[in-house]
């Protein structure tokens, strides 16, 4: 996907970016300081926030396609089972049980697969909200520091996942996060923003 | 005691008035619930002028004395009112309109406040997970629903504890629009305490009972509940 002039103020904080191009189906980190705008990036390419100006070009991409996994995920007031098959409830699709079931073992969420979801730890928050993005399986996914702030057992599992999923039908990542670590030997393009800017390094 | 306690409920007035009570408190529960909750999630969503006067006049409204809403109603109503035709005046259904205009702000009002606080969220999570307008509606709704339960009980309990607009809209009739709270102040008056305390025992085991719902549905969805 293309972006071209895209602007956006809010407050003090003024981001612009004049020509950004997401290569389909790989992997792209995005770094920066905390404060320099990636998580409102990700929200404009998300839809979640309304840019004041500029293009944004999904290349045939609905909204349908795309996700964004959020750093504190809402967990809807419902079991960890209703909220991974969210996604394919509103899509009308039939979840596989024995996918669910076997997704929910991986990550190690298949005790808490009938508990209260909002009773989950942060650590099993995450899982859950990974697991939910991948599930209706999207054809970009966003990652909002979701993978950091995780023990490294359960980032290299992350990893292991991601991965799989590009081995077997290739997607588009954007992973943002503000320091360099382990997902980052998974990207295949790395961008560096400051100051609602991204710079070359 | 009890038996003293079931002699006052057996006596006709008072079923009647308890009767009379719920019909008016559940009608004008359900009216208030349905433009209330309407009108508070609308007013959450929706940005446009006068939207901050709007709120503030709704806030108002949340504690409007009982008696002067009873008051304009009884203007709007009564015979020689615009309204005078409809012979709303002392029924039930005038008690109602009454009733409608108190709770309905308190409702909305409290709507708009728990809708504030998160219904942005739930946009926000719906649109990342592709969900259409209508379904996201949805979404909102459902994760509110324990919010929603809570102004219902609460608009129910001010409908069955209110005195004044009840008492100048309908008059106070026995047997067609005296309830249990006009018929505690009547008894009052009379000098007649022994039913009134009995009345005043009832509303309290109601009030107790709404309690407890109010407290089930706080307490559902706590941290070890299974589904």
């Amino acid at each position: 996907m293309r972006i071209t002039n895209l602007e956006k103020t809010i407050g003090k904080f003024h981001m612009e970016v004049n020509d950004f191009y997401i290569e389909p189906g790989k992997i792209h980190g995005i770094v920066g300081p905390n404060g320099c705008g990636k998580t409102v990036f990700l929200k404009m390419l998300a839809g979640i926030i309304t840019p004041d100006k500029g293009i944004l070009d999904y290349e045939g991409l609905s909204s349908r396609d795309i996700t964004m996994m959020s750093q504190q995920p809402y967990l809807m007031h419902t079991s960890v089972y209703e909220n991974l098959i969210y996604p394919l409830k509103i899509r009308g699709t039939r979840p596989d049980e024995d996918e669910i079931d076997e997704m929910l073992n991986r990550v190690g969420l298949r005790e808490q697969k009938n508990q209260y979801a909002r009773s989950l730890s942060s650590g099993e928050r995450q899982k859950l909200s990974f697991l939910r993005a991948v599930i209706f399986k999207p054809k970009l996914i966003m990652v909002d520091e979701t993978l950091s702030n995780l023990d490294s057992e359960s980032e290299e599992m992350f990893v292991g996942i991601i991965s799989e999923i590009q081995k077997e039908r290739p997607i588009t990542w954007l992973i943002v996060n503000h320091q360099m670590d382990h997902i980052y030997q998974l990207c295949d393009e790395i961008h560096y923003m400051e100051k609602g800017r991204f710079v070359k390094k | 005691m009890l038996e003293w306690l079931k002699s006052v409920v057996s006596d006709a007035g008072i079923i009647s008035a308890v009767k009379v009570t719920f019909i008016m408190a559940v009608s004008s529960t359900a009216i208030s619930s349905v433009l209330g909750i309407l009108f508070g999630l609308l007013l959450e969503r929706f940005s446009f002028p006068g939207k901050k006067i709007i709120v503030r006049i709704n806030r108002t409204l949340m504690g409007v004395p009982p008696v002067v809403a009873g008051l304009v109603v009884y203007l709007l109503i009564m015979r020689r009112g615009p309204l005078g035709p409809l012979s709303l005046l002392f029924t039930i259904k005038g008690m109602v309109i009454a009733q409608v205009l108190i709770i309905t702000p308190i409702i909305s009002g409290m709507i708009y406040s728990y809708a504030r606080k998160s219904a942005p969220s739930i946009r926000a999570f719906a649109v990342t997970m592709g969900a259409t307008r209508w379904q996201t509606a949805k979404l909102i709704i459902r994760e509110l629903r324990k919010e929603i339960y809570f102004c219902m009980v609460t608009g129910f309990g001010r409908s069955i504890s209110e005195v004044g607009a009840v008492m100048l809209v309908g008059g106070n009739i026995k047997g067609r629009t005296r309830t249990m709270t006009t018929t505690i102040s009547l008894l009052k008056s009379q000098g007649i305490f022994t039913e009134g305390v009995a009345l005043g025992i009832l509303l309290l085991v109601m009030a107790f009972i709404l309690q407890w719902i109010c407290d089930l549905l706080q307490k559902e969805g706590e941290e070890d509940e299974n589904y």
